[in-house]
C-alpha cells in the first residue's frame, strides 16, 4: 500500500472510533470539523482545480441549510425528502448566478462573488416571503427519520456528517480521474493552452461551479439538521472567507491539504479556546507566516496520478 | 468540398488602427508542409492566432473545407482538427508530461457528464484508451522516461516536444507549428525536422512559422513571405529564396532575428 493511502486509511479509522472517545461537546466539534470539510472541498472544486476566485461559497452552503429548514419547518417535508432539493437548489442558483459573471477574472469574481453572497444575507435578514425567519433564521428542524427510527444523538449525526465526507471524498476521485477535473487544471495553469487543446472554458468552469454548488448545499442540510437550526451569520461572507482560507492555507486541489486546512482553521480554535479572542492574533500570524513559507498550502498537491503502464519507462 | 484544406482570402487585422495583417491571402492544400516566413512582427503569429479563433480578423474570410471560421472559438477550432503549439511554450508547467499529453485527448474523449461525479463502465474503457494513446505518443516522441516528470523542469528541446506531442494527441488534420526550432541547438533542430517529417507521413497537413532558413528550405513544399502584415510573395523554396524583393525584406537580415 502507499504511504498516501495508509495515511488516508489511518484517517478514516480515527475519525471512524471518534465517537467512542468524544464527550458531547467533541463530539459536536468533530461533527461540524466533518461538514466544514465537505464545504471546504466543494470550494476546492472551484477555487483549487478550476482556479476561479470565488469567495461567496457560504451563500451556497446557506441555500442547503435553508431549504432543508424551510421545507421542513413551513411546509411539513421530512428531512430525507429535503435533501434532493438541498442539492439541486444551490446547484440552480449557482448556474444562473455564476453564469453572467463567469467570464470575470481573478479579482473581478472575487468581488462579483462577494455581491452574490451579500445579496444572499440581505434576503435571509429581510425575511424573504415570510419565510427565512429573519435575523433570527429558523428553530425547530426535525430529525431525520426512516422507517420510524430516529436519528436524534449526537453520534447520528456524526456518522451522517461521516457518510457525507466518504460520498464527497468519492466524488473528488472520480472528478480527479476523469477528463472533467483534468480540464478544470488545465484551464488553471494555462487558459489559453487549454482553449487551444479544445476546452470550453466557459462550460469546465460552470461544471466547477455546480458540483461545488451542489455539494455544499448537501453540507448545508446536514448542517441545518445538526444544529436543528439555521441562522444567517452561519453564512455570511466571513464564513465564505474561511472556506477560501482553508483551501490555500491547507493545499489547493490536494485532498489531504484540504482536510488539515480545515483541522487548521476550525478545529484549533476549538482546542484553544482558554485563550479566547487572543488566539486569532496567533492564527492571523499563522496564515500569514503559511502564505510566506508555503505559498502552495501545508501539503501542497502533487501531479503525476497516472496508471501505472505509463510509468515502466520512469527511471 | 474544396480542394484546399485552409483558404486565408484577403483576411485584415487591426489593432486600435495599426495593420497588423493587410489583405492576405493563401491556400494550405492537404498533407502539405506550409511555411510562413518573414522578419519579426510581421504579423505571422497574428496570422495563426486568427487561424485558431484567438482572434478574430476585421476583414477576410478564413475557409476550411471549404466552410467559414473565422469568429469561432479557439475550442471549436480544435475540434474542428486545427491544433497548435505556441512559440512561448504554454504547457501546463507543475503536470507531468503524461497529463499535458492527456490534455490532447480531451476532445476525444467520450465520458459524459456525469462520469466526473460517478465512474460508468464506459468511463473506464474510454479512460485506459486514452492513457494508452498518451503512452504512444510519448513513445513517438521519445518522452516515455518523463512520464511523471513535471513538464517545466525539462529543458527546452524537451518541452518542444512535449508541445508537439500534445498538439498531435487530438489527432489534428492540420497542425501549427509557431517556430518550433526556436531555442534548440543544431541536433535538436536535426531531429525536430525528422519529427515534423514523420507527422507529415502521418497524413497531418503542416503549417509554420520558422526563422531557421536551412529548416524552412528543406522541410516545406510550399511557402509565403510577408512583411508587415502584408504578403510580398509565395511559391517553392527555390523560387522564394531568388525573389528580390524577398532577400530585401528578410534573407538579408535573416541570421540576427534566431531568438525572438
Amino acid at each position: 500500500m502507499s504511504k498516501t493511502n495508509m495515511i488516508a486509511l489511518g484517517f478514516l479509522v480515527i475519525m471512524g472510533v471518534f465517537p467512542f472517545f468524544a464527550d458531547s461537546a467533541w463530539l459536536a466539534v468533530g461533527t461540524t470539523f466533518l461538514v466544514f470539510s465537505v464545504v471546504a472541498f466543494s470550494q476546492d472544486i472551484i477555487l483549487g482545480r478550476a482556479g476561479a476566485f470565488h469567495m461567496g461559497h457560504a451563500a451556497f452552503f446557506g441555500i442547503g441549510a435553508y431549504t432543508t429548514a424551510i421545507l421542513n419547518t413551513h411546509f411539513g417535508w421530512p428531512i430525507l425528502a429535503t435533501w434532493a432539493p438541498a442539492v439541486i437548489l444551490p446547484m440552480t442558483v449557482a448556474l444562473i448566478t455564476i453564469s453572467p459573471i463567469i467570464h470575470l477574472r481573478g479579482d473581478y469574481l472575487l468581488v462579483a462573488t462577494i455581491g452574490i453572497n451579500i445579496i444572499f444575507i440581505q434576503v435571509l435578514e429581510n425575511d424573504l416571503f415570510g419565510l427565512t425567519g429573519g435575523p433570527n433564521g429558523i428553530f425547530g428542524i426535525d430529525v431525520v427519520r426512516v422507517f420510524g427510527f430516529e436519528f436524534f444523538e449526537q453520534t447520528h449525526m456524526y456518522y451522517m456528517a461521516f457518510i457525507l465526507l466518504g460520498i464527497t471524498l468519492f466524488i473528488m476521485k472520480s472528478l480527479d480521474g476523469s477528463k472533467f477535473g483534468r480540464a478544470m487544471f488545465y484551464i488553471n495553469k494555462d487558459d489559453v493552452a487549454a482553449q487551444s487543446m479544445g476546452i470550453n472554458i466557459r462550460y469546465y468552469k460552470m461544471y466547477a461551479f455546480a458540483i461545488g454548488a451542489g455539494i455544499a448545499g448537501a453540507a448545508g442540510s446536514m448542517f441545518s439538521v445538526q444544529y436543528s437550526a439555521v441562522s444567517p451569520e452561519a453564512f455570511n461572507v466571513l464564513q465564505s472567507i474561511m472556506f477560501f482560507t482553508i483551501v490555500l492555507v491547507g493545499g489547493s486541489a490536494s485532498l489531504p491539504g484540504v482536510l488539515i486546512g480545515t483541522f487548521v482553521m476550525f478545529v484549533l480554535p476549538e482546542i484553544f479556546r482558554e485563550f479566547e479572542t487572543a488566539r486569532y492574533l496567533v492564527f492571523g500570524l499563522a496564515m500569514i507566516l503559511t502564505m510566506i513559507l508555503r505559498p502552495r498550502g501545508i501539503w501542497p498537491v502533487k501531479f503525476g496520478n497516472i496508471p501505472a503502464f505509463l510509468k515502466k519507462d520512469v527511471k | 468540398m474544396s480542394q484546399y484544406l485552409l483558404e486565408i482570402k484577403n483576411v485584415s487585422k487591426f489593432f486600435s488602427g495599426l495593420t497588423a495583417i493587410d489583405a492576405l491571402n493563401l491556400k494550405v492544400k492537404k498533407g502539405q508542409i506550409y511555411g510562413i516566413i518573414g522578419p519579426n512582427g510581421a504579423g505571422k503569429t497574428t496570422l495563426f492566432n486568427c487561424i485558431t479563433g484567438i482572434y478574430t480578423p476585421e476583414e477576410g474570410e478564413i475557409l476550411w473545407n471549404g466552410k467559414e471560421i473565422k469568429g469561432t472559438a479557439p475550442d471549436k477550432i480544435a475540434a474542428l482538427g486545427i491544433l497548435r503549439t505556441f512559440q512561448t511554450i504554454r504547457l501546463f508547467a507543475e503536470m507531468s508530461v503524461a497529463e499535458n499529453i492527456m490534455s490532447g485527448r480531451h476532445i476525444k474523449s467520450n465520458q459524459k457528464w456525469y462520469n466526473g461525479i460517478i465512474p460508468t463502465p464506459a468511463y473506464y474503457k474510454d479512460e485506459k484508451y486514452n492513457w494508452e494513446k498518451v503512452g504512444e505518443y510519448m513513445e513517438l516522441f521519445g518522452l516515455s522516461e518523463y512520464a511523471t516528470t513535471p513538464a517545466g523542469d525539462l529543458s527546452y528541446g524537451v518541452q518542444r516536444k512535449i508541445e508537439m506531442a500534445r498538439a498531435l494527441a487530438a489527432e489534428p488534420e492540420l497542425l501549427i507549428l509557431d517556430e518550433p526550432a526556436a531555442g534548440l541547438n543544431e541536433n535538436e533542430t536535426k531531429e525536430l525536422a525528422e519529427i515534423i517529417r514523420k507527422i507529415q507521413d502521418m497524413g497531418v497537413t503542416i503549417m509554420m512559422i520558422e526563422h531557421d532558413m536551412d529548416m524552412v528550405m528543406s522541410l516545406c513544399e510550399y511557402m509565403t513571405v510577408i512583411n508587415f502584415g502584408a504578403w510580398i510573395c509565395d511559391g517553392i523554396p527555390e523560387h522564394v529564396q531568388d525573389n528580390p524583393a524577398v532577400i530585401e525584406a528578410y534573407i538579408g537580415v535573416e541570421d540576427e532575428d534566431e531568438d525572438e
